[in-house]
């Protein structure tokens, strides 16, 4: 009976602690969704405040037709995924290589992707936008492209060295015996088995590529050039007026990481990640 | 005949330099290299290279599109003396600690709360999490908006409708309020992270270990002490060390809530580095800003390369 009571007692501590954080984590998404609906009016005047009425969609066609936000979509668009294949490519195999393969130096080149993948991005910021410039890169997406790989590369290899790591080794042994060679094996054998890890990681290095704000803000002054995450920062200009398409624009650059993540979260909630997502 | 005479001589010597190679650089020496060859020159054209680069850049005046004079460690000593960049390193520790101190509270509590017996778990770890996955940017504006002083929903809630407020409170606007309030947001970005590396942490706890000690008669707060706190020990290193390297560079919570202000009252060494670079267009200082923080850094690095390295092997 009173072991009853404290389990009773437990549960009711961890719904309503659980209620406070729910709370806590929704309520700016619940506030940038309603405000997106809002006019101009009811934001200055203070009412409707918890939901608008009347409901407008007007926030969102100005930021389609009025803003470079349609542009700014398809370079985020651009950059994320040309940047999340290339890093995606290089980072498999480099990280089957340090998984599995005997060579010299394979343990300094462990220790250095580490290493890369924890150096913030705030020290390399500048000299690599003196790189970008000297490539000819500066002020293109193509500089973008060619410098987020500087965190996904490292990212995705230390990832998926844990994922190939996990695959047993016999499998391969078994297809070598059979005549397969080394690499007939990665291909036919290993790299099946690990590709549900593969979109993973991709998938967590597209995210890290659409979020990013740091190079974006610094290697881009062309208008036309922005990223989403700068684009929309440019919006707050002192007056109030913006807060309508600016909410607007955030909920439209939300989505597809939301939508992503939800394939992702199986990955987050195993610890497959622990240490993964940079922010 | 000559040449067909020599083939075999030739055939039984080849293998032999590469037995050597073989023995030299490894089994798989080949495709190791190959596949490891692309990585290598990315790492190495965009971390290696512009990391040296930059710690040359920083002993130089060096301005934006002029080349570099060297000068020494003559930035280094000058922002020793430097008020704004001491007030930028002060402000950067307390940013650092007070975010990941509370974090770490806040994820044990999340974690502890989604291994109790609720409902919809899965659920709610999801939502939980959404903080951390959202676009840094886009929660950084959305608390820009909820923070705003006249048209903010927080002064709303507690000048209007809970009235614990007499006026509203210029939340970014006040020396006094401004780094509570990008703590406070950089916490509730980064706490779901926390959160689920310890979930993991718990789940993998044995069961028998709680149980063993409930029939030792350990109540509730000795259980967690005694067996949750050690079993977590590893990860509670990792994930600390983790959010201090990212706290301690966070550019864009700071940038777009204050900039640096009320009055540099929120001033951030990564921020302070941005606009020294592009606002003040100084790059060997900016850099030398950038770089101080190094050695720190690379201590922090190593230990955790250490502890990360033991838990992928495991």
């Amino acid at each position: 009976m009173k072991r009853e009571a404290i389990e009773r007692l437990q549960t009711t501590v961890a719904y309503v602690v659980l209620g406070f954080l729910l709370l806590l984590v929704l309520f700016p998404f619940y506030w940038m969704t309603i405000t997106s609906f809002k006019t101009e009016d009811q934001m200055r005047s203070l009412v409707s405040m918890f939901w608008p009425a009347p409901f407008v969609v007007e926030n969102y066609t100005q930021l389609l037709t009025k803003t470079d936000f349609a542009i700014w979509y398809r370079n985020s668009a651009a950059v994320a995924i040309s940047s999340t294949l290339v890093a995606t490519a290089i980072g498999t195999i480099g990280a089957y290589a340090l998984a599995r393969l005997r060579f010299l130096g394979r343990a300094f080149l462990s220790s250095a992707t580490l290493i890369t993948y924890l150096v913030p991005p705030s020290i390399l910021f500048i000299p690599l936008y003196a790189q970008i410039r000297t490539m000819g890169l500066a002020d293109s997406l193509a500089g973008l492209i060619a410098a987020y790989p500087s965190f996904t590369v490292p990212f995705v290899t230390w990832l998926l060295m844990g994922y190939f790591g996990s695959i047993p080794e016999e499998l391969e042994e078994a297809a070598m015996i059979d005549g397969a060679t080394r690499f007939g094996a990665f291909r036919r054998i290993i790299l099946p088995l690990a590709a549900p890890g593969v979109l993973a990681a991709g998938l967590f290095a597209f995210t890290q590529a659409w979020n990013e704000f740091l190079y974006a803000l610094v290697f881009i002054s062309d208008v036309k050039q922005r990223t989403l995450p700068v684009g929309l920062s440019t919006f707050i200009t002192g007056d109030v007026y913006g807060w309508g398409y600016l909410m607007a624009g955030a909920v439209l650059t939300t989505l597809p990481v939301i939508v992503v993540y939800t394939y992702l979260q199986r990955y987050m909630v195993e610890g497959l990640t622990a240490g993964s997502v940079k922010g | 005949m000559a040449t067909v005479a020599q083939l075999p001589v030739e055939r039984a010597r080849a293998p032999r330099p590469r037995a050597g190679l073989r023995r030299r650089l490894g089994a798989d020496w080949h495709l190791g290299y190959l596949f490891v060859l692309p990585m290598a020159i990315m790492v190495i054209a965009l971390v290696a290279y512009p990391f040296c680069y930059a710690a040359y850049l920083s002993l130089t005046r060096k301005y934006v599109g002029v080349p570099p004079v060297f000068v020494g460690f003559e930035n280094y000593v000058r922002l020793a003396y430097d008020g704004f960049f001491r007030r930028a390193v002060w402000n950067s520790f307390v940013f650092t600690f007070a975010s990941v101190g509370v974090k770490l509270v806040l994820g044990m509590v999340m974690a502890l709360v989604l291994t109790s017996r609720i409902r919809y778990r899965s659920l709610f770890t999801g939502l939980l999490l959404i903080p951390w996955v959202a676009p840094t940017v886009v929660s950084a504006l959305n608390f820009l908006w909820i923070f705003d002083a006249s048209l903010g929903v927080l002064n709303y809630l507690l000048v209007k409708v809970f009235r614990i407020l007499p006026q509203g409170v210029g939340w970014l606007s006040e020396a006094g309020t401004a780094m509570a309030s990008v703590i406070f947001v950089n916490v509730w970005r980064g706490f779901p992270f926390f959160g689920i590396s310890f979930l993991a942490g718990l789940k993998a706890i044995p069961g028998e270990l709680y149980e063993a000690a409930s029939v030792d008669g350990a109540n509730i707060v000795q259980r967690f002490r005694h067996v949750t706190l050690p079993s977590l020990r590893n990860i509670i290193i990792v994930v600390m060390l983790l959010s201090t390297i990212w706290t301690f560079n966070d550019f864009a919570i700071v940038y777009i809530l204050t900039k640096g202000g009320p009055g540099g009252a929120t001033q951030v060494l990564p921020v302070f580095t941005y606009e020294m670079a592009f606002g003040a267009q100084r790059l060997g200082e900016a850099i030398a800003v950038a770089l101080y923080m190094l050695p720190a850094l690379a201590m922090v690095i190593i230990v955790l390369s250490r502890y990360m390295r033991r838990s992928h092997a495991r």
